[in-house]
């Protein structure tokens, strides 16, 4: 790539996985170079969002699509969201709860099978808490921490979206 | 001419968009039904016709046959292809279409009737030479009836519930000595569960395998089967992931199935194509389980080392034509496997999930086949079942295919709902399945403990995002997009110079 003209050099903070990377991105030609840490990958657009990534000696095919203000990625068959650092001091929710431990929520509307535990109950991390139906399945829903069970707001057989906890916990950390 | 006027596929999704292809092969029209919820759906623009059969729920939808009667009636088709699932097992459906003329590409309504009764039909295969799963039919009184059955079917055993489920009044026992606690023990708990302690034994299968034989059989007599398929990866008791030839099969022991298969056709008077399901177990025996009187999810696996179009021949068969020469002459050629695309969250115990697809593409080049009903915008709705698409991959060795469908599904990206491709690559990487050594609770017996976290590479997913952010700025001088792409944006096809020289 040497003598390939410098287009433009930006540095933009992204979240993914609750972790912060800082990446640098410039053009050479039609080739992108980005540096994140001590690591720097080379890209190749395939098309509108599909990229060709090399990782040292590895190659990747990359999927990226913006949506509100995530990036949904798919880097060897592994999902992420993607989120500019920036963007998260403004926004608000968008039904994903992932970093509420203490609200349980469905992560599709369906139904309340049955609920398994009680007010009061100490629960350990991966208990299971709830079973909701959706898509002819039942699927159980478990603590992703440790704690007691706070409130139930719904009792088998009730229908729930996604918008409002089931069960709330305090949580022990 | 053709054989139909017109066909019906009275299904949705990937099956009905599979179903069509072959109607188009063999130059018929195609008639889509579609509901509420599949307005925009693929199915329904892949065929030349449809009709809108009603609400999204599949009881006033696509299991109304007065519905699909009506639509089939109302657009001159002398066919209904039912796909898998909904009325494809249905006889008062098969019925139906025999009362009104309408040509049911499936077998009888005798047949399905016989073969949808689980009891008679295993009592029928029984008389006629099939093996089956040695122990009781019903409870007794008498232990000394257990004993009998038990030292005849050989230990280990289980005691069941007789209406059971949940594993509740079951219990493995390992030798004569513990049977009778053990009936006891099983009879307190089946009371306790189902207020009936009625409990029987029956040969308990370790680590068996679910393998499954292709048949296809015309209206001239002629029975044949096309080869097994393995399906032992499962999870939530569905196959995910399936392959031909079984690792397990010996030539003999593939033989003797295949004839057994054959023997179940001709016993049950079957015509057209259908599954017959057997337990093989660790020692080389195999237990009949059912016929799936229908064309199977897996079916391409079939086609790809056979080389038979399994839809271009059950809409001839059941037009009255025997089954193709070529067919007749099919051998197995090389190794095939499918891994099923739900959405769902390979990483949160396959939770269901849904939403709108926000980004498709699919992968290609030589011996590899996407069967999909979906595409950019589509939407996956809790009404039906999950299944988006197959990937089938087709090499020369079992070890070829594995590689193939690992680049495969990582060039196959679907967007704005999870996937558990990850999961399929990681199994199809476990050194027990290269083995070859797959049965029924693989999953849950090698990745009880399976935590995705470390292989997670966020700095790659931030390059990827940081360059589609810069290009996206530069095009549109702003933040980036935040509309939906339609399809005609997304679906043209790289094949390619994506590598960087």
């Amino acid at each position: 790539m040497a003598g390939g003209m410098v287009n433009r050099v930006k540095q933009t903070d992204y979240i993914v996985d609750a972790i912060t990377h800082t990446a640098r991105t410039e053009k050479h030609e039609e080739v992108w170079r980005v540096t994140i840490g001590d690591k720097t990958f080379e890209l190749i657009q395939v098309s509108q969002h599909l990229f060709s990534i090399r990782n040292g000696a590895s190659q990747s095919l990359a999927a990226v699509i913006r949506h509100k203000d995530t990036y949904f990625v798919d880097v060897d068959s592994v999902l992420y969201e993607v989120r500019q650092a920036t963007d998260i001091a403004v926004s608000g929710s968008h039904g994903d709860h992932s970093g509420e431990k203490d609200k349980i929520f469905a992560p599709m509307p369906g139904k309340v099978v049955k609920i398994l535990v009680s007010v009061g109950d100490e629960i350990v991390e991966k208990q299971p808490l709830v079973i909701v139906e959706a898509m002819k399945m039942e699927n159980q829903i478990n603590a992703r921490a440790r704690g007691r069970v706070k409130t139930i707001h719904f009792n088998a057989g009730d229908q729930v979206g996604t918008d409002l906890p089931i069960i709330e916990l305090d949580v022990v950390e | 001419m053709a054989l139909f006027k017109k066909i019906l596929v009275a299904n949705r999704s990937e099956i009905a968009v599979r179903v069509m292809n072959a109607c188009r092969t063999l130059g018929i029209p195609t008639v889509a039904v579609y509901s509420d919820a599949d307005v925009k759906s693929k199915h329904r623009f892949w065929a030349d016709e449809s009709v809108h059969i009603g609400p999204s729920s599949p009881r006033e939808s696509y299991l109304d046959i007065d519905k699909i009667i009506r639509a089939a009636r109302t657009t001159g088709c002398d066919a209904i292809h039912p796909g898998y699932g909904f009325l494809s097992e249905n006889p008062i459906f098969a019925q139906k279409c025999r009362d009104e003329k309408i040509t049911f590409i499936c077998p009888s309504p005798e047949a399905i009737k016989l073969l949808g009764n689980k009891v008679e039909s295993r009592m029928k295969m029984s008389s006629a030479g099939v093996p089956l799963i040695p122990g009781m039919k019903t409870s007794s009184p008498d232990l000394a009836v257990y004993r009998k059955v038990a030292d005849e079917a050989g230990y280990p055993v289980i005691i069941k519930a007789a209406a059971g489920g949940g594993g509740k009044g079951m219990r493995v026992v390992h030798s004569a000595r513990e049977l009778e606690e053990a009936v006891s023990a099983a009879r307190r708990e089946a009371l306790n569960a189902f207020g009936d302690d009625s409990v029987y034994v029956e040969k308990y299968l370790v680590n068996p395998r679910h393998i499954e034989f292709q048949i296809l059989a015309d209206s001239h007599g002629n029975a044949m089967h096309l080869f097994e398929r393995e399906c032992s990866i499962q999870r939530r008791h569905q196959k995910i992931i399936e392959e031909t030839p079984s690792t397990a099969l010996t030539p003999e022991l593939r033989k003797k199935m295949g004839e057994t298969a054959v023997t179940v056709a001709k016993t049950a008077g079957y015509t057209n194509a259908g599954t017959v399901e057997f337990l093989l177990d660790e020692s080389g025996h195999f237990y009949f389980l059912e016929v799936n009187t229908r064309l199977q999810v897996e079916h391409p696996i079939t086609e790809a080392v056979t080389g038979v179009d399994l839809v271009v021949e059950q809409i001839q068969i059941a037009a009255g034509l025997p089954i193709s020469e070529s067919t007749r002459t099919a051998t197995q050629r090389g190794h095939a496997i499918e891994c099923r695309i739900y959405a769902e969250d390979g990483e949160n115990n396959f939770f269901p999930s849904s939403g709108t697809i926000l980004y498709y593409h699919e992968p290609s080049g030589p011996g590899i086949r996407v069967d999909s009903g979906i595409w950019t915008g589509s939407e996956i709705t809790i009404d039906y079942d999950p299944i988006m698409a197959k990937v089938i991959v087709h090499a020369p060795t079992r070890e070829l295919a594995i590689a193939k469908m690992r680049e495969a599904l990582n060039a196959y990206k679907v967007l704005g709902v999870r996937n558990a491709k990850k999961f399929m690559i990681d199994i199809l990487a476990h050194p027990e399945f290269a083995e070859g050594r797959t049965f029924t609770s693989f999953i849950e017996t090698h990745f009880a403990n399976r935590a995705e976290n470390a292989t997670r590479a966020g700095d790659l997913a931030v390059a990827a995002t940081a360059v589609f952010g810069e290009h996206q700025t530069a095009i549109f001088g702003g933040a980036g997009s935040t509309e939906l792409p339609t399809p005609w944006e997304t679906l043209g096809s790289w094949q390619v110079g994506w590598s960087i020289g």
